[in-house]
């Protein structure tokens, strides 16, 4: 059994290693997009079941964004729309035998993170310009802004963290029960990995959408109390 | 532990390629057809809005037309009522006026029947008096009854104006002397001598029978009639008689 925290590379392009986790990403990546680009190929304005379903998730996911950032998702959607798909299907990528999630793996849950932390910045300069991101360094006063900037990265190492840990722990629990106790004893294991997975992927939407959200505030704020304080 | 940089940079750039791909070919086509769907039942809503608005508005003037189709029958129905009545006593003012003249042209009938009536009356009662003064005749003594008419005949004769009493004893003229029954001798000579005393001269006269006459003489000269009887008396009697009716 390998440790968790080495990534093996399976083959290598030039001087690329690919291991098993981008190329499980991959196979993530192709599903995600064919199955997107075959379900919304003839969508009508009377939906069939399957059309509906997926409505249904855009409207939720709307919602969700809307109520957590307290703006129009549309601009959000795709980003944390796709995170949270992502991270679900890979968190669900161990039901297929053989296959080990890429969020198991530190480099995944580390560029997940990483783009959490550039969204952040590129949506909080998009929303009050670069001055007004920077600004929001200060909030609430200019003391703080060694905090905030601490903040703005341990809070990014904590979503790589958390998502790394709980999914890692959970492959690797299985792992160890399923070496020990045979086929059919991980399987409870493996539904509550499903339940883990799920809300891992939920609890890294939730929060790359709190972080983004407090970035465009702070920034769309910021600029006008500055102005309105002599 | 370590970390394979090489993986975090190619995760990294899978997962903005799968947002990439994502968000062109499934949030962006679900996300149009929802507001599309959205902006179609905003629509659709909006335009039920305007046909309830409108079949409102067409049922409150509907409704206000069936109110004024409600007020133009009662109109119509005083209109006609009003027309009826007028109509009615037109015709009651015709019938009373017709009645009227026809009261009117009845009673001018009646009374012309009455006239009428009274005319073949009198003209019966003038024929049943002839009757009666014919019978009556009859049962009175001639002579003084001759004596009478030719006295009669003489002042009338007497009465004549001079130019016809001369141009009636003038040689060529002729006085016919007309009475109800022949005349004799005696009688005829005297009647010339009444005549001649009542002309002033010698007439030429002749004599025929006139039983229409009833009773009495009718002389008929070249230019003058006299008569002295009693159809003559009798005609003079009914035209005053159809005088009086008249006036």
């Amino acid at each position: 059994m390998t440790s968790p925290l080495e990534s093996v590379a399976l083959f290598h392009l030039g001087p690329v290693p690919v291991t098993a986790a981008v190329l499980v990403t991959w196979g993530i990546m192709l599903a995600l997009a064919l199955g997107g680009f075959f379900l919304t190929r003839r969508l009508s304005l009377r939906p069939t079941r399957v059309q509906a379903l997926l409505e249904t998730v855009v409207e939720t996911l709307d919602g969700q964004i809307e109520e957590t950032m307290r703006v129009p998702a549309a601009a959000y959607r795709p980003f944390v729309g796709t995170l949270f798909l992502y991270i679900l299907t890979a968190n669900w990528s161990s039901l297929i035998p053989g296959v080990e999630p890429p969020t198991a793996k530190l480099e995944t849950d580390a560029a997940l993170a990483l783009l959490v932390f550039i969204a952040v910045i590129v949506f909080g300069i998009r929303a009050g310009g670069v001055r007004g991101y920077l600004a929001s360094f200060a909030a609430p006063n200019p003391i703080m802004i060694p905090l905030n900037f601490i903040e703005n990265i341990t809070r990014t190492f904590s979503l790589l963290v958390r998502l790394f840990g709980n999914v890692m722990s959970g492959v690797f629990v299985i792992g160890i029960v399923l070496s020990l106790a045979g086929l059919l004893v991980p399987i409870p294991l493996m539904a509550l990995d499903l339940l883990t997975g799920a809300v891992q992927a939920y609890i890294f939407a939730v929060l790359a959408m709190v972080f983004i959200a407090e970035a465009v505030g702070e920034a769309e704020h910021r600029p006008s109390q500055q102005r309105k304080d002599p | 532990m370590t970390v394979d940089w090489w993986t975090l940079g190619l995760q990294a750039v899978n997962v903005t390629v799968l947002i990439w791909l994502l968000a062109r070919f499934f949030w962006r086509p679900l996300a149009a057809i929802v507001e599309e769907r959205r902006k179609i039942v905003a629509a659709t809503l909006s335009e039920a809005e305007a046909k309830k608005a409108e079949a409102t508005a067409e049922a409150a003037k509907i409704a206000e037309t069936r109110a004024g189709l409600a007020a133009e029958r009662e109109a119509m129905l005083a209109a006609a009522r009003e027309a009826a009545e007028a109509e009615g006593r037109r015709l009651r003012d015709d019938a009373a006026r017709d009645i009227a003249a026809a009261r009117e042209a009845a009673r001018d009938q009646i009374e012309k029947d009455g006239i009428a009536a009274r005319g073949v009356w009198a003209a019966q009662a003038g024929q049943l008096a002839l009757g009666i003064a014919a019978r009556l005749t009859g049962r009175l003594a001639p002579a003084p009854l001759f004596q009478s008419f030719l006295t009669g005949l003489a002042e009338a004769a007497r009465a004549l104006p001079p130019e016809l009493r001369a141009g009636a004893i003038a040689e060529e003229s002729e006085i016919a002397i007309e009475s109800a029954s022949p005349l004799d001798e005696a009688a005829q000579a005297a009647c010339r001598d009444a005549l001649s005393l009542a002309l002033g001269g010698t007439p030429r006269l002749s004599f025929r029978v006139e039983p229409a006459l009833i009773a009495g003489l009718e002389a008929h000269g070249p230019h003058f009639v006299i008569s002295n009887n009693w159809r003559a008396d009798l005609a003079r009697i009914e035209a005053e008689l159809n005088h009086d009716r008249a006036s």
